[in-house]
């Protein structure tokens, strides 16, 4: 399908065709809003069921209290969540109206005229000035610049902040400002679409504007909606795509929500409950049946027809499915809702996630999955910008078999390099010459004079700066024409084709015509691999390839640069196809990358340069203590494989030998792939007895293969190796090994920084941007936004591990409170002749849930079982967290059986002590009530592990409030309490009775929770005791004296250098033995948490109870 | 470090124009220091240490003991006088069709004789006791009509009262089968020759005379339907005097409930004989339920209940014991707290 667009048409029928440029994000309308948040809300299960509860309440004849009580909390959720999804809806409302109602000038019928921008249609011509909003997406057609040439920031589209130039298609070269008026043509354009680094279309202008000739459009010659103009004083171009059909309203979307694995367990839990309470319902439904008919009908106070309704026998146990319909509490949803969004709120707030040096904060986009943050067992990492800075430095060089740098570690200061180019010798100057022009940096004339440089890609911005410190200075480009100067002489050259970089051709290359001689260069620069087997066949590649070697094994990024002088008729030949195949509107990137192809051959390899990707600060720590947390470490890199091992090795991914081993998979064809898979997962399965640190090496090329072959055996030998490195892998294949591990049902964390981690990002379980240098394409679409990889670990193991046990506690507790309530109305209903009549009135039972019970427990995201150091100290605790230990069908078990005996205990106490002549209803009813308060009261005073000044208001708060609630009640006649709490509050015995509800109720489980903290602790008891305590746990001299010695050596080494930030990176390259030393020791003292065999098993584990 | 970097930055700001502009706004970017964001408030943080627990549970143990005993001795103070009569009170010629006997109109009047075992002093509660009476069932408990019983002009708010809601079309006042089953056994006492005058004033509670029965409601009628279940009211008082009428709608929560019915006002001695006249009305036989009539004094706790004495000796007991184990336990196998090599990865053979 594609798109016709007539340009500057007004009668074109087209124009209706498409939609206007009005922008829309909201969800609603005004009309639309109550019928479609509703069904949304109610397309969720549980809010479903509630509904059919409420539903089943107006039917008075089994109803057994007012109906108010489920309808008014469910009226209240749903307008909470209705009125913060029209609070969100309004919000987008307004800035959408900002935008539509901007000013924008269009040329209508010849004329330039201000309009809104809503009033865009396609086939306009749209007139920007400098710094203005592009309301639409637009193909160029003129700027103020002679050559056609226009700058935009993007930086509301992919994150990047530097400047990117746009130029004017061939054909409306030349064009006079006031002629773009009149403009008329065709644009062939695809249907909208979002990819945003893809316009594959063509214009052909309409006489009297040059011949016919069509002419090819590319991303070059579009300006994105949201993007700015920027120093460029005017610009036209026609809108091709409008409103919500721009490359950014396509890309727009909601994401799919993410589910935890938490949240997983409490729908099962959930799903369970149900189940229970069906039986509880056809038992007690069968039972109140019989004894209608056995008993009943002999009570002759009670006047039970002889003939029934048809529908006789299904009265009874709906009341009853009313009576336990509590058993799910409907508060649950709200409270998690609420203590989600807290968590969330301490990771944005928290000032040790807060980086100095970019002034970002820790942002969590995803309110709703820090639970799953504690449950992490698989880390997906990308290398570059994510474990190190991304801030290169062009370290060394070899220049035609010499090495520079290798003394001093810093080529610009090699004297021999100086002195090379001081005598200009040739090679030297050619190397530099590429060094300088191939690249597609936009230098910048500063105020003061100073030549800034806009680069897309880091290299290129570290190579051009070298090349400038060495006067080859890349001083301007204007158009095609740009200019370079070398020491003082300028050196103008005309830039042909722009072969681009591409993740597959792994090469750029320019063509450029020396002004000078005319003659035709093609400069290239790539991964060795992509530009060593290009070089001219007399070339010795050896020398090359050693350096390319040696500098990879210090974990330096290298790139060939290369260089051929073209013949002017080969280019001619050449440049023709080029046209032609960039002009294709299928297969485009294909086609090009071929006709690249027949240019970049018989080159002359002028040298290797080496960059060096500082690591970022701490991260061999952080990643050592994730490890030790159970926690496995993938990396997921586009760089060579050299250059991943160093970096894994310095950053104790992986460790030396002989405690670790590295087991290769590669092969070119499927064979050999398959015939070393099968190796590697043989070593892997003798030595995971062994507590030997191995990992595997695959390349993108080996990977393709076995995901596509071995999937079987890949997975595996995934599921067996704790450690891996994939190297040159594509964005998708890095969401595909993120699919792989899921599918083994792992919890998967991917984290990266730059747009070619997004896929992956989105696909794992927990997406982290880090907000880097690549732009703010990953951080955006991530859920959890950091500054720095280090923060990492107090993400994961600080508020990922609270979350999860504070949720794990809330969870639990909302459903033992649920049933401790409904378990004393299935008690009551034996006494009551199994008729289904509610002990507690309307107002207590709604009050209980909304009220009396969430606070106390609301407070518990403050509680804190272990303080933070310890859990920094001791990582392994995460694995608590990990397996699931503390919300799972056993742990449920054990609130389910407090529940029970509670509601035993309640229901024993209160019938007993207000027997006989106290047996009034609504005393009975409120003191079973005040006993289940105090029990949850003292039930959250028991679980909770640190009390803030908040929690104790919390609780006592809430006890207090429950008098007060329910003594203004018991003064309204009609609330069927009437007077009852002054009464009972004036009587001895109904303190003494809740005094011993609390007694029997909280000391069998004192006793036993005593006895389980104190004999068979769990370990996260014995860190309490120990921290509490001042135990000797803490002092780590006593159990890890190496690892003390590591961290001796790691102080010793930052106080060696002063404090600013910028010092205290730690340089990768092994040349400072204390460097390689650190890194070495520190891989030493690995410990595993779960045995390399016990992870197999990790699924029973997983089910297995400590506590 | 970052007031450090901040500094020179904001100085030169105002220097140096745009180019700096974003320094400020990158500072408020920092989170605002609180104790509470930072999840810092100073907190307690009690563990289980043996000491603790094992003072709780003592200290548990000493309270509750001397409640218990306190509460039995309350309890064990009240003198009680109870007598079933659901079945001595049927002439033996009709014991076979006990539920005809009541159903008949034959004089049901049937006297007992109870002797006082201890002293009782003033005021003496009668209370009649009831049993297998499930006041609290749904169908039952839920036919009254507050409204109606409250004020005259919601006279015909009936609906909640089936099936005894209307006679003929007609409102009943009260309506419901709660006031329909309304108690009618009547009791008379005497001493010797000497009667007892039986206080039947204020048995209901205050609220419910003032608040709940209005004093313009007067009944109408009332059993006077087909089917009669109870007693009968006096239709020239209105309903907020009618106070056999309000203690019976106070629906007791179990099957099993007492009464009150009046009070005696003069103490019985030991040995004492009491002769009840009893007018043996109410049909309890077709459902096999016990009637009983209680003479009872009150204590601080109310009346004759072991209940909560024993209860609380059981659970201070047994707090006793398990302080007791708990110590035993303590001194036979002490366990340090927060010992390291609990930790499983401090004990992994692949350690050191």
């Amino acid at each position: 399908m594609k798109r016709y667009v007539y340009i500057n048409d007004d009668e074109s029928p087209t124009q209706d065709l498409y939609c206007d440029n009005r922008i829309s994000n909201r969800k609603y309308t005004v009309w639309n809003f109550l019928p479609k948040n509703l069904w949304e809300q109610f397309s969720r299960f549980m809010n479903q069921y509630f509904l059919l509860i409420a539903c089943l309440q107006l039917w008075s004849l089994i109803t057994p209290v007012n109906p108010a009580s489920t309808w008014g909390p469910l009226i209240f959720i749903f307008a909470v969540s209705a009125s913060k999804e029209a609070w969100d809806d309004y919000n987008r409302f307004l800035s959408d109206k900002k935008a539509n109602e901007k000013e924008v000038w269009i040329v209508k019928h010849g004329l330039k005229k201000p309009s809104r921008a809503q009033d865009v249609r396609v086939g306009d011509i749209v007139w920007l000035r400098e710094n203005d909003e592009v309301p639409c997406d637009l193909v160029v057609l003129g700027t103020s610049d002679p050559q056609g040439l226009c700058y935009i920031e993007t930086s509301a589209l992919d994150g990047e902040t530097d400047l990117k130039t746009r130029g004017i298609p061939s054909a409306c070269t030349g064009i006079d400002s006031e002629l773009l008026h009149k403009i008329k043509g065709v644009i062939e354009c695809p249907n909208p679409d979002k990819d945003i680094r893809r316009f594959d279309a063509n214009l052909r202008l309409f006489p009297p504007f040059i011949d016919n000739d069509v002419c090819p459009l590319t991303i070059k010659n579009t300006v994105l909606q949201s993007c700015y103009l920027r120093n460029t004083e005017w610009a036209c171009g026609v809108a091709v795509y409008t409103g919500n059909e721009t490359k950014l309203g396509m890309s727009r979307g909601i994401p799919e929500p993410k589910l935890t694995a938490m949240d997983a367990m409490i729908d099962k839990l959930t799903g369970a409950i149900f189940v229970f309470q069906i039986v509880v319902v056809v038992v007690l439904g069968i039972a109140g049946n019989v004894w209608k008919d056995t008993e009943a009908r002999k009570q002759w106070y009670v006047q039970y027809p002889k003939e029934g309704p048809w529908y006789e026998l299904l009265v009874i146990p709906l009341r009853f499915e009313l009576l336990c319909s509590i058993m799910i509490p409907i508060s649950i949803k709200v409270s998690l809702d609420l203590v989600k969004s807290l968590y969330a709120k301490f990771i944005d707030w928290d000032i040790e996630m807060f980086d100095q040096e970019t002034g970002s904060s820790s942002h969590a986009t995803n309110t709703a999955i820090s639970e799953d943050l504690g449950q992490v067992e698989y880390i997906m990492t990308d290398k570059t910008g994510t474990l190190t800075e991304n801030k290169m430095v062009f370290r060394r060089c070899c220049i035609s078999g010499t090495f520079y740098g290798n003394e001093s570690g810093d080529a610009l200061k090699d004297v021999r390099l100086q002195n090379a180019v001081a005598s200009g010798s040739p090679d030297v100057i050619r190397f530099l010459t590429v060094m300088a022009i191939c690249n597609t940096v936009i230098p910048v004339q500063s105020k003061n004079g100073n030549v800034l440089y806009k680069a897309q890609s880091q290299d290129e911005e570290a190579l051009v700066q070298a090349a400038a410190k060495l006067h080859m200075v890349l001083f301007s480009k204007s158009g095609n024409l740009l200019e370079i100067r070398f020491n003082a002489s300028a050196i103008k050259y005309e830039v042909l084709d722009i072969l681009e970089f591409t993740s597959d051709r792994k090469r750029m290359s320019v063509v450029v015509r020396d002004t000078r001689d005319d003659k035709i260069f093609l400069l290239s620069k790539g991964a060795d691999e992509a530009i060593l087997p290009c070089a001219s066949a007399g070339q010795q590649t050896r020398t090359l390839n050693e350096a390319a070697d040696q500098y990879a094994q210090l974990g330096l990024r290298t790139l060939c640069l290369a260089w051929r002088e073209l013949k002017e008729d080969e280019y001619q030949e050449w440049s023709l196809m080029f046209r032609e195949a960039s002009s294709t509107l299928v297969d485009r990137e294909w086609r090009i990358a071929e006709v690249c192809q027949r240019l970049e051959h018989d080159l002359e390899v002028l040298g290797v340069t080496a960059i060096e990707d500082r690591l970022q600060d701490g991260v061999p720590e952080t990643i050592e203590m994730l490890r030790r947390a159970g926690i496995n470490f993938w990396m997921l890199t586009g760089d060579k494989q050299n250059t991943a091992i160093q970096i894994a090795l310095s950053c104790n991914f992986i460790s030396p030998e002989p405690k670790g081993q590295l087991l290769l998979i590669d092969g070119k064809t499927e064979d050999e792939v398959c015939r070393s898979l099968e190796r590697v997962l043989l070593t892997m399965r003798i030595t995971s007895s062994e507590p030997k640190d191995v990992a595997f090496v695959v390349d993108g090329w080996a990977l393709e293969i076995a995901l596509k072959n071995h999937r079987k055996d890949f997975t595996e030998l995934a599921i067996l190796s704790r450690t891996a490195i994939c190297c040159r892998v594509t964005p998708s294949q890095k969401a595909q090994l993120v699919e792989l591990l899921k599918s083994c049902d792992y919890r998967t964390l991917a984290i990266g920084d730059g747009g070619n981690d997004v896929r992956m990002i989105q696909q794992a379980d927990i997406g982290v941007g880090i907000s880097g240098r690549e732009g703010l394409q990953a951080a955006r679409a991530a859920d959890y936004s950091i500054g720095k990889f280090r923060f990492l670990k107090r993400l994961i193991l600080v508020h990922g591990r609270y979350s999860y046990n504070r949720t794990a506690f809330l969870s639990q507790y909302s459903f033992y409170k649920s049933l401790l309530i409904c378990f004393i109305q299935i008690f009551f209903s034996f006494i009551s002749g199994v008729s289904g009549t509610s002990l507690f009135n309307s107002v207590s039972l709604m009050a209980y849930n909304v009220f009396y019970t969430s606070i106390p427990v609301l407070v518990s995201v403050l509680d804190k079982d272990l303080s933070e150091k310890t859990v920094m100290q001791h990582p392994q605790i995460l694995f608590y967290c990990q397996a699931g230990r503390l919300l799972n069908p056993s742990t449920f078990a054990g609130w389910f059986g407090r529940s029970l005996f509670h509601a035993i205990v309640v229901f024993i106490i209160s019938i007993n002590a207000f027997a006989y002549e106290k047996s009034e209803m609504e005393e009975v009813a409120m003191v079973a009530l005040s006993g289940c308060i105090w029990l949850q009261a003292f039930v959250v005073i028991i679980e909770t592990n640190s009390f803030t000044v908040l929690q104790h208001l919390a609780i006592w708060g809430n006890l207090i409030g429950f008098y007060i609630i329910n003594w203004i009640v018991s003064t309204i006649p009609s609330s069927g309490m009437y007077t009852i709490m002054f009464r009972l509050c004036s009587q001895p015995s109904y303190w003494i009775t809740i005094f011993l509800i609390v007694g029997a109720g909280m000391g069998p489980i004192l006793a036993i929770k005593y006895f389980r903290y104190t004999y068979t602790p769990s370990k996260i008891n014995t860190l309490q005791q120990a921290e509490r305590l001042g135990g000797p746990i803490l002092s780590l001299g006593n159990i890890d004296p190496q690892q003390r010695s590591m961290e001796k050596e790691v102080a010793a080494l930052s106080i060696t250098q002063p404090k600013g930030r910028n010092s205290v990176y730690e340089p990768l390259l092994s040349e400072s033995p204390s460097g390689t030393r650190r890194s070495f020791g520190s891989a030493a003292p690995f410990e595993f948490f779960q045995s390399q065999a016990s992870r197999l098993s990790s699924s029973y584990s997983r089910n297995c109870k400590d506590n | 470090m970052s007031n450090d970097n901040a500094a020179p930055s904001s100085s030169s700001a105002a220097a140096n124009g745009s180019a700096d502009s974003a320094a400020p706004r990158r500072n408020s970017k920092r989170p605002k220091y609180s104790k509470f964001t930072q999840q810092e408030l100073p907190a307690c943080k009690p563990i289980l240490t043996p000491g603790w627990v094992i003072s709780a549970f003592l200290l548990v143990s000493v309270i509750f003991v001397p409640i218990g005993v306190a509460s039995l001795f309350a309890s064990r103070d009240v003198v009680e006088v109870v007598d079933r009569y659901e079945t001595a009170c049927i002439p033996p010629q009709n014991r076979t069709n006990k539920v005809a006997y009541i159903q008949s109109s034959s004089n049901k009047t049937c006297v007992r004789v109870l002797t006082v075992p201890k002293r009782m002093k003033a005021p003496i509660y009668i209370y009649y006791e009831l049993d297998n009476f499930y006041q609290n069932h749904r169908r039952y408990v839920k036919s009254r009509s507050d409204q109606q019983l409250k004020s005259n002009s919601s006279q015909n708010d009936t609906s909640t009262c089936k099936p005894e809601d209307l006679v003929n079309g007609t409102a009943i006042v009260p309506c419901g089968l709660i006031a329909w089953s309304l108690f009618n056994d009547t009791y008379s006492f005497s001493r010797g020759n000497e009667s007892l005058n039986v206080n039947k004033k204020d048995i209901s509670w205050k609220s419910d005379r003032d608040h709940k029965f209005g004093d313009n409601v007067f009944p109408k009628n009332f059993q006077s339907g087909g089917l009669k279940g109870g007693g009968s009211l006096n239709e020239s008082k209105p309903l907020s005097e009618q106070e056999d009428l309000i203690v019976w709608m106070r629906t007791a929560a179990l099957p099993t409930f007492r009464k009150l019915y009046g009070r005696i006002e003069v103490d019985l001695n030991i040995g004492d004989t009491i002769n009840v006249t009893l007018g043996n009305h109410y049909n309890t036989y077709s459902f096999n339920g016990k009637k009983r009539l209680v003479l009872s004094t009150t204590s601080w706790l109310g009346g004759k209940n072991d209940f909560l004495g024993i209860a609380y000796l059981t659970v201070g007991g047994l707090c006793l014991f398990l302080a007791v184990c708990f110590i035993i336990v303590y001194l036979v196998k002490p366990r340090r707290l927060g010992d390291p090599s609990y930790l499983s990865w401090n004990r992994s053979p692949g350690g050191r």
